[in-house]
């Protein structure tokens, strides 16, 4: 994999497109993330970052709905930017 | 599941689709809703009657994927698994048709009789989906009854659908995925032996297998069937590595790809060309910055508007209750039959004098904060907090829910995973000021010091619960897993809504709380005139006096206290003989501050304790009365040498 065009979604700029290229992280993570909607592959926008290492908001493009995922987490998506939100 | 023969029709869905306020639609009020994930730990049972039937309903904890996660989820399954329900709808959060899918499908898999009811189709078309029912009928191969449930729509259709659905039978039939998938899957469930446990089906085990992690199940297999154990293993293999991923990744995203296959063919998105006003505002609410400024501003306001509701309410109730008694004494003397009818009045007039103008209006401003959804949003803002004070992003569920009350919020640590966030979560949610002790707090403290005083309090108070936590995880070390907490569409409040929510919860009151109240009004003033109430007062004296510097009378208190705090508070005014004009004659404003953090602290009351028992055992409940009686103890001690020092006692 070409992994340097990768970066986690927590260092990702906001308001761009994103792709989730790998979750990496244990069974139970991983499983959470599934459930809730995230998987390999899926589009992404992160819409906010809190301060002092507080959580980030991210929308998903598919259902316009949001989830708040804390830095750790984010931490272990590994995304592509893909294009700008539009 | 129940011994008659009425069919069980079980509503499942993933968290905050609406189940609950579906289920209450039909039901009436039983469940407790709210638009936060999560609300729902508990099942609930009903029986209704429709068109002449009669159905046994069941709400279940809301769910993402039959593969449980956590406790609360366990218990969701267990219902499905064992106790087959005759029928189950899938209620399904239109707005997020594409994830919700992936449950549906799971519940196809099953092939148990069920119906999709879409619900939330306003907030859908608001988004600008456009969902062809009968495209998305015909590929799921169950039926979908529209809905929107907090204005009733659609019920009508969906129970009629149920009925003819029990009378006539639907056979559910699974949809197929990628050949090597549905091949691996062939395999194992024909070499399932006859005697094998089976859930629902012979297809849906056999998949469940494969998706199931634990090295218990796997473990237990081996050593009852090797055969079978050998056969899984290779189908695991073989997906993963024609996939590269996990085996039960690969299931999950089969069903991920059709879900998203079957919402592209039914849904036409419209996506309205500005951004909506609510998202704008989102924006703002949860600004890194701004977000935090409207938080203060929204505490304030809600804090000044409930106190400003319940003083002017306050005064003209206790007016005409107090003229009353001193009619009474005046009148007939002081024997016992007179004290006895006092104590009563007393206890009827702290319940509508002291409680009800602050609680009803707190009840519905709470009950508003959660409706347009603006809880979860605390949640994303309050947990950089909670990492500082070492606890997991998933307890600021059942921390927000605390500030109603304590009970449902112990009740919703199942949520967590790890016993020890159960337990640190568990032993602070008793500091977390409840909705009765706030009312306590604005009819006493900012009653007779005045608003600024009781917001210090509160302010305090919440200093207390992150000082504490942070303390407690230094006990329990352990790294905390992160936050993933949905955040619900903000959405315009609905006063019908908020209404039956506060209803709801003022029930509790009137049915327990008042009338233990009146009884125990009525006791002090038998005690008061027996003079028992001395000897406890003496027995208490060491602490209260002592140690905290109040007066004596104020120690029998205590032990009302232990019911329920807002107890020993209100009668704080029988017990030092006074009535509320002449309150501040025999106490000092410190020994109120004092009085009220004590109580506030010094023992969760009963229903909590009893509650914390029941899920955490008996030696964490002690250890909770213990911490809060020593967190009380040294707190109103510093909190009387403070005052002392600076000389208002």
């Amino acid at each position: 994999m070409d992994y340097h065009r990768y970066i986690p979604l927590v260092s990702a700029p906001p308001e761009k497109k994103l792709k989730i290229i790998e979750i990496q992280g244990g069974h139970r993570l991983r499983k959470r993330l599934f459930d809730m909607g995230f998987h390999k592959g899926d589009e992404i926008i992160l819409d906010m970052r809190g301060v002092l290492r507080g959580p980030i908001l991210v929308r998903r493009v598919s259902s316009d709905t949001s989830v708040a995922i804390g830095r750790g987490i984010a931490q272990k998506i590994l995304v592509e930017i893909i294009g700008d939100e539009q | 599941m129940t011994n008659n023969n009425y069919p069980d029709i079980i509503f499942i869905g993933q968290p905050n689709c609406g189940k609950s306020t579906l289920f209450n639609a039909i039901a009436g009020l039983k469940a407790e809703t709210s638009n936060f994930p999560g609300t729902t730990v508990k099942h609930t049972h009903s029986r209704v009657n429709v068109q002449g039937y009669i159905l046994n309903i069941i709400d279940l904890p809301g769910l993402y994927s039959l593969v449980p996660g956590d406790e609360a989820e366990k218990v969701a399954l267990s219902h499905l698994f064992y106790e087959k329900p005759d029928l189950i709808i899938n209620v399904v959060d239109a707005s997020s048709l594409a994830r919700n899918l992936e449950l549906t499908l799971e519940l196809i898999e099953m092939g148990l009789p069920m119906i999709v009811a879409l619900n939330m189709m306003d907030l859908a078309e608001k988004k600008g989906l456009r969902i062809d029912i009968q495209r998305l009928e015909k590929e799921l191969g169950v039926p979908v009854i529209p809905t929107v449930a907090t204005h009733g729509r659609g019920l009508k259709e969906l129970l009629e659908k149920a009925i003819f659905i029990l009378k006539n039978g639907l056979l559910v039939k699974p949809l197929g995925w990628s050949k090597d998938v549905e091949d691996g899957v062939y395999r194992l469930e024909k070499i399932l032996p006859s005697n094998f446990p089976v859930v629902a089906n012979r297809r849906f085990t056999a998949i469940k297998m494969i998706e199931m992690g634990s090295h218990y199940f796997q473990q237990l297999l081996s050593e009852i069937y090797l055969p079978l154990k050998q056969v899984l293993d290779e189908v695991k293999n073989q997906l993963e590595s024609s996939h590269d991923a996990p085996a039960y990744e690969v299931v999950a995203a089969e069903r991920h790809h059709l879900a998203m296959k079957i919402f592209e063919k039914s849904t036409r998105i419209v996506r309205p060309a500005k951004r909506p006003f609510l998202h704008r505002l989102d924006d703002l609410l949860m600004h890194p910055y701004l977000g935090y400024l409207i938080l203060g501003l929204v505490f304030l306001g809600f804090f000044f508007i409930v106190f400003s509701i319940g003083s002017p309410l306050e005064e003209l109730v206790l007016g005409p209750f107090e003229q009353l008694r001193s009619f009474l004494f005046t009148n007939f003397g002081q024997g016992m039959a007179v004290s006895i009818i006092d104590g009563l009045l007393q206890g009827i007039g702290g319940g509508l004098g002291i409680v009800l103008p602050y609680f009803i209006p707190l009840l519905f401003l709470m009950g508003l904060l959660e409706d347009v959804g603006y809880l979860a949003r605390v949640g994303f803002l309050m947990d950089v907090f909670m990492h500082r004070i070492g606890l997991h992003g998933k307890s600021i569920s059942p921390f927000i829910l605390a500030f109603g009350c304590n009970v449902p919020a112990i009740v919703s640590t199942r949520i967590l995973e790890s016993r020890r966030d159960k337990i640190i979560t568990t032993l602070l949610i008793p500091f977390i000021p409840c909705s009765a002790r706030t009312t306590i707090i604005l009819a006493l403290v900012a009653f007779y010091l005045g608003p600024w005083w009781a917001l210090g309090f509160y302010l305090f108070h919440l200093l207390l619960v992150a000082l504490i936590g942070r303390v407690l995880s230094f006990f329990f070390k352990e790294p905390s897993p992160g936050l993933i907490l949905e955040i619900p569409e903000l959405k315009i409040p609905s006063l019908k809504n908020i209404g039956k929510k506060t209803v709801f919860q003022l029930r509790s009151f009137l049915n327990f709380a008042w009338p233990i109240l009146i009884v125990g009004s009525v006791v002090l003033a038998l005690l008061q005139s027996l003079g028992i109430d001395r000897i406890l007062n003496y027995g208490f004296s060491p602490l209260v006096v002592k140690g905290l510097g109040l007066p004596q009378e104020l120690g029998v208190t205590l032990i009302f206290g232990f019911l329920r705090k807002e107890l020993s508070m209100i009668m704080m005014i029988q017990a030092l003989g006074t009535n509320y004009h002449q309150l501040m004659s025999v106490i000092t404003p410190a020994q109120i501050v004092i009085f009220t953090l004590f109580v506030s602290l010094f023992i969760p009351c009963l229903s909590t304790v009893a509650m914390i028992w029941k899920e955490l055992g008996r030696k964490i409940a002690f250890l909770s009365v213990a911490l809060n009686l020593g967190v009380a103890v040294i707190f109103s001690f510093l909190a009387k040498s403070f005052f002392n020092l600076i000389g208002m006692i």
